[in-house]
């Protein structure tokens, strides 16, 4: 009698826990919950539009590019009406301050010292540094790269990447933002600039006459979805991105928005600088 | 000068900071070393020190591996497709059979239970329902991690394990098709009849391939390469990663074609032979810890600390251990067990790895399951793992020891051979009797000591004849004056449930007379002994030859006819010798010898096993026969093969 008052007091006790608990939970989607900052749009930052093949239009009325195609995706899957980009400056982006936005899309590495201002979703992109030159600048290889008159972005991992492995023999032109650097190329001022290799591949793609990517530098660095720290969306947006990793989704906009596969196609093709004797 | 010298010492030296693959790899065999050695001390289960080595290294930890390292990811991916073919290539198929009803029964029940509770508790999370489906479905399967503790306490033999073990096979296989079914249904935008379409056909492609083109090819392959230790290895690699492959091209999981894979290629790996100690040994230490620590890399404390998280886990423990508990106590009522087998029931199904984990980390690579989901899951293994644990202590105080009962005729064959050349008959006979039980065939070569031909020839020669019969094992020599005894001895030596003899002639009245007196011998550590006239690398029509001992169906004549033919045998007649019917060449005669069989009886064509000793009452036969009243290798099956 004992017994069995004990075992039901035990399946009772079992019961109201599981109640608890799920009504505790209740809305916690499997794969994460996103609430957005304005109800039915997803806002995105990013530092600078066009970005050739990552962004194209203008904030106001974007027409498309890889890293706006992820966007529109993220908010379909969140069940959002609307995207709505905002332009905000490299520097501020990877220093947490979003201005609003939901989440920063804008060729953004992960590294740890970011991460502290910054949560990281999943990564949708390999991309190591590369070096862009003008067509038929040869890189054979380190010692040859020493030799270039390098620019580069300020507050780039890719300015680290140039300090850390190329050791160039002259200080590098450092500007603050991508397009300076490429207009420095272009005038002949550098002979080579330091940039994450899809976003180089754009551009040689789109101007052919301009650029070329000579070598790419060994390394893991990943692009991802750059969230304000602690956000509580982070859990929906990395599901999203493994998702659409899974699905196809980012290998259709690499070959719609990049015109590469991202498996098999030119980032493997461009040859690995020799860093070593 | 000290100064001095350290400077130029400085100024020569370049160190850098570790990178590159070494120190990856360093890295993750450090984590698989130092992870299950420090966290046993605290006698906790080595898993649990493999995943949480993984959090360590991982980018939530010291960042040793990197959120965009590739390496361990992709290990870890060919750990899991190899986690998966193990799963399925050590379950016992022969306790399935052997307790049929039971472990259909209980496997219902296990997997039923606790995929309800889950899909309620996924549904009233306000989750959609692939997830909900996916998290019944995991919580569903099992993982024997508490076998061996059953197993140590002299329990293996118990019907209620013999149910467990058995089921598994049914809870895993239905755990991965509903896993099939969900990763096949996300994104792409298809109709339900679309994707269910792909599905049915997918399955069948995959369950043909595995199961019908596999075995045969790497039976092929074991013939051809089987004398190459490491290509036999190879082979099976090779084998699952294809239907692997096979099932990714219909967008099935891939490891759902691995398990398929190791279904299939069961039989062909004996649990107690050298390739499955090879693939044991290689997936211990390797790939499967690697594995691990790749999922660890998930483990997130910031993660695992939140409230959700916790409740998560909570709910889980709930649906999964109440479901196991509820079928356990269920199943035992239906069964007739007692409360300590109930017990038992519990404890071995209770545990949560294998099969959780792989479809969990499926669920995440989709992108279905959030880190918090995962890092629950974790929470729920670690639970179910020490709950099992004690559980299994428990019942096993309870039950006792009990005896273990002698083992399946065809679990360990050994095989003696004088002259290779009349090796290929008795070792194609050996490798279909193992077969049937799941056991292993060793060849022995006997050599009397006045022997005038080099050993090491005589052993090639016969480690080729075995290789070509797709025996998974070493060839041994033993040094006797008689082929029979020599083999006789090999066999008591090695512990053999059967012990098979290549003689060149029909038995000669000098050598049964030796048959008789070593029969007379025999004793519970005594195999049985049959004798194997004639040769053939494949063989023909299987016939038992009448007489008074080979017409009692578990005679070991008859038993061992049934697993060569593989189906029912047909009868030679005593008269029958005369008329059209001979044998052919490569036909198979299985006869009892018998003081009332006249010696002509004996002189069929094609070739002979004559069953030497099925006289004495104290033989392994006798003793499992008077232990039950069904067939008694059936029954002998129970404690053939153990789960690793």
């Amino acid at each position: 009698m004992v017994a069995s008052l004990r075992r039901r007091a035990g399946a009772a006790v079992a019961g109201v826990l599981l109640g608890l608990l799920a009504v505790g939970c209740s809305g916690s989607g499997a794969a994460g919950t996103f609430t957005p900052r304005t109800r039915g749009t997803l806002t995105v930052a990013t530092a600078q539009i066009p970005d050739p093949g990552f962004w194209y239009g203008s904030a106001k009325h974007p027409t498309g590019g890889f890293e706006y195609g992820l966007a529109r995706a993220l908010a379909a899957r969140f069940g959002l009406a609307r995207v709505k980009v905002i332009v905000v400056p490299f520097a501020r982006l990877v220093a947490g301050e979003l201005e609003g936005a939901d989440l920063a899309l804008s060729d953004i590495t992960v590294t740890a010292a970011r991460a502290r201002h910054v949560s990281f979703s999943s990564a949708y992109l390999a991309a190591p540094p590369s070096i862009l030159v003008r067509p038929g600048t040869q890189v054979a290889d380190v010692h040859a790269a020493q030799e270039l008159r390098w620019a580069v972005q300020r507050g780039t991992t890719l300015q680290e990447a140039l300090a850390d492995t190329i050791h160039p023999a002259r200080a590098p032109l450092v500007f603050a933002h991508q397009h300076e650097a490429l207009r420095a190329l272009r005038s002949g001022r550098a002979s080579a600039v330091m940039l994450d290799l899809p976003v180089a591949l754009a551009y040689a793609r789109e101007s052919p006459a301009s650029y070329a990517v000579a070598a790419q530098l060994p390394s893991e660095d990943v692009l991802a979805a750059a969230l304000p720290h602690g956000s509580e969306n982070l859990e929906a947006v990395d599901s999203a991105i493994r998702a659409f990793s899974e699905d196809g989704t980012i290998e259709r906009l690499g070959r719609r928005w990049l015109h590469t596969s991202l498996h098999e196609g030119a980032a493997e093709q461009v040859p690995a600088l020799r860093v070593e004797e | 000068m000290t100064t001095l010298g350290h400077a130029s010492i400085g100024s020569i030296l370049e160190i850098s900071s570790p990178n590159g693959a070494p120190w990856e790899f360093l890295v993750i065999f450090a984590t698989v070393l130092l992870g299950p050695v420090v966290i046993e001390r605290a006698r906790i289960p080595g898993i649990i020190g493999l995943l949480l080595g993984g959090y360590v290294i991982g980018p939530h930890g010291l960042n040793a591996i990197g959120a965009g390292n590739t390496t361990l990811p992709d290990l870890g991916q060919l750990g899991l497709l190899y986690l998966m073919f193990v799963a399925g290539v050590e379950l016992d198929l022969n306790l399935l059979r052997a307790h049929r009803r039971s472990a259909i029964i209980f496997g219902l029940l296990t997997f039923a239970l606790p995929m309800l509770f889950g899909t309620i508790v996924g549904l009233s999370l306000g989750w959609e329902v692939l997830a909900a489906i996916l998290l019944g479905s995991l919580l569903a399967s099992h993982t024997l991690i508490t076998y061996p503790t059953v197993r140590d306490a002299g329990l293996a033999s118990d019907p209620a394990v013999a149910t467990v073990v058995g089921s598994t096979v049914l809870t895993d296989t239905l755990t991965l098709v509903v896993l099939a079914a969900v990763a096949g249904s996300v994104g792409g935008g298809r109709s339900t009849l679309d994707i269910a379409f792909q599905l049915v056909v997918g399955l069948a492609v995959l369950i043909g391939f595995s199961l019908l083109v596999l075995p045969r090819l790497a039976a092929w392959a074991f013939r051809l390469f089987g004398a190459e230790r490491s290509v036999r290895y190879v082979v099976a690699i090779t084998a699952f990663l294809a239907a692997a492959t096979v099932a990714e091209l219909f967008g099935i999981e891939g490891i759902v074609g691995a398990f398929f894979a190791g279904l299939a290629l069961n039989r062909l790996i004996p649990n107690e032979g050298q390739l499955m100690d090879r693939i044991g040994f290689f997936g211990g230490a390797v790939f499967i810890p690697v594995f691990l620590v790749s999922v660890g890399l998930i483990l997130n404390p910031a993660v695992i600390a939140k409230w959700q998280t916790l409740a998560f886990a909570g709910l889980f423990i709930l649906a999964c251990l109440g479901g196991k508990l509820l079928a356990a106590g269920l199943a035992a009522r239906l069964l007739g067990f007692s409360r300590p087998q109930a017990g038992l029931l519990f404890s071995l199904s209770a545990a949560q790895a294998a099969a959780t984990l792989a479809a969990t980390v499926v669920g995440f690579q989709i992108g279905l399951f959030s880190s918090a989901v995962v890092n629950a899951v974790l929470l729920l293994i670690f639970v179910s793992v020490l709950a099992s644990t004690l559980a299994a202590e428990r019942a096993s105080a309870r039950l006792g020891a009990q005896e273990h009962g002698p083992g399946a005729l065809g679990a360990r064959v050994v095989v003696g051979v004088g002259d290779p050349e009349l090796a290929p008959g008795a070792l194609a006979i050996a490798v279909r009797i193992a077969r049937a039980d799941g056991g292993v065939v060793q060849p022995v070569l006997v050599q009397a000591p006045s022997s005038t031909s080099a050993p090491r020839v005589a052993r090639e020669r016969l480690t080729r004849a075995a290789a070509i019969a797709g025996v998974d094992g070493s060839v041994s020599t033993s040094i006797d004056r008689s082929l029979l005894h020599g083999a006789l001895q090999a066999g008591i030596a090695s512990e053999a449930t059967l012990v098979l003899v290549a003689q060149p002639g029909d038995p000669s009245a000098a050598e049964r007379d030796a048959a008789a007196a070593l029969c007379a011998q025999v004793n519970a550590r005594t195999p049985p002994l049959a004798s194997v006239r004639g040769s053939a690398t494949r063989l023909g029509v299987v016939r038992l030859l009448a007489s008074d001992s080979a017409d009692d169906p578990h005679s070991l004549a008859a038993e061992m006819s049934r697993r060569v033919a593989r189906g029912p045998v047909d009868r030679l007649e005593n008269g029958d010798r005369d008329r059209r019917e001979q044998p052919a060449p490569r036909d198979v005669t299985f006869a009892s010898w018998d003081e009332s069989l006249p010696a002509a009886a004996l002189q069929v064509s094609g070739i002979l096993v004559c069953a030497l000793s099925e006289a004495d009452a104290d033989t392994n036969l006798s003793a499992s026969r008077r232990a039950s009243a069904r067939p008694r290798f059936a029954d002998r099956a129970v404690d053939a093969r153990a789960p690793r």
